[in-house]
């Protein structure tokens, strides 16, 4: 994790963003119709590609492969999530936002910790 | 003989890639970058590849490069950065699968998010090798491919997507510099295993 304040923020700013939205075009596009597993499948598939587009406008302001990662994670979980809940129950937009909201922040929490598991001089990488 | 193709999808690219890369991205690893170019001793550098010159402000003062970038474009829009720099910097339109300069002539190669770039990084890195002279280091500031799930996978997809317009994100650099010829002294991870510097030399036999 990069600890100036600015990418701290930055970096939360576009999981959260990423996973709101992500759960709102799940509210769009699934019903309780839905198959479960069709809608987590599709949701995860276009959650994803929505965080990867979504990153490159966040990724001017941020950095791009450092928003591109976690944006992607964070819309694949936050569409899969949002789009199970959906085949089950009529959810509240509120609901969505913070299912969204808390997946966004939480992805971007889990990437911070592998990353600082990865960063740093690799001794079993040199020659 | 200039890969046209390739330097048609980077002239293409040139209008856009200060947007992109320009500030946040520069924000975030300009002190990394300033870091490993603060490497640049006096003697005989090459610099591949420039692009729009984003990287001139992390080069240390007083020093005599010669960079390289196969788009004129680019190098059209890095003047203004290149005459601000209180040294000399030759830039030149050079493919680098092709560079016309004689062989062990540079004492040191930096490259910037190059091999992400060029459409043979194995027969770059072999060029490069080539140039250098024996017991000469190279240091790469790179994005490369990652060897955990799921970060492979999304970097696999994302090329397929990216190629097109802009850099592959998936490659192995390290074993690719490896194969070239060069012993590997460093890899250091700045973010994942996806952006890092390396240093490797040239051996001396």
């Amino acid at each position: 994790m990069d600890n100036r304040l600015y990418f701290i923020v930055g970096d939360q700013v576009s999981g959260i963003s990423v996973g709101i939205l992500s759960a709102l075009l799940a509210a769009l596009l699934i019903s309780t119709a839905w198959n479960m597993f069709i809608a987590m499948a599709v949701m995860m598939a276009l959650a994803m590609l929505m965080g990867l587009f979504l990153s490159l406008v966040l990724g001017i302001l941020f950095g791009s492969m450092e928003i591109m990662v976690p944006a992607m994670l964070a819309g694949m979980f936050s569409g899969m999530l949002a789009g199970m809940w959906l085949t089950m129950a009529d959810v509240p937009l509120m609901h969505l936002v913070s299912l969204g909201a808390v997946t966004g922040f939480a992805v971007t929490c889990i990437i911070w910790f592998v990353n600082t598991l990865l960063r740093g001089i690799r001794p079993g990488e040199t020659g | 003989m200039v890969d046209l193709v390739t330097q048609e999808k980077w002239d293409k690219a040139a209008s856009t890639i200060d947007l992109m890369t320009g500030y946040g991205e520069q924000k975030r690893w300009l002190p990394f970058k300033t870091r490993l170019f603060g490497n640049m001793q006096p003697g005989k550098i090459l610099f591949a590849s420039l692009g729009t010159g984003l990287d001139i402000p992390a080069f240390p003062p007083d020093r005599s490069i010669t960079a390289i970038d196969i788009s004129p474009e680019m190098l059209s829009r890095a003047q203004h950065r290149i005459d601000d720099y209180p040294g000399e910097i030759k830039a030149e339109q050079v493919d680098i699968h092709e560079m016309p300069y004689p062989g062990d002539h540079f004492d040191q190669v930096f490259t910037s998010c190059t091999f992400c770039s060029v459409p043979e990084p194995v027969a770059a890195l072999t060029a490069i090798h080539r140039v250098l002279k024996p017991g000469g280091r190279l240091y790469m500031f790179e994005h490369t491919g990652s060897r955990y799930f799921p970060f492979r996978n999304m970097l696999d997809l994302m090329t397929i997507l990216a190629r097109k317009i802009g850099p592959e994100l998936n490659r192995n650099t390290v074993g690719n510099v490896r194969t070239a010829g060069f012993e590997v002294t460093e890899v250091n991870n700045l973010f994942l295993d996806i952006v890092k510097t390396i240093k490797a030399i040239k051996p001396l036999d």
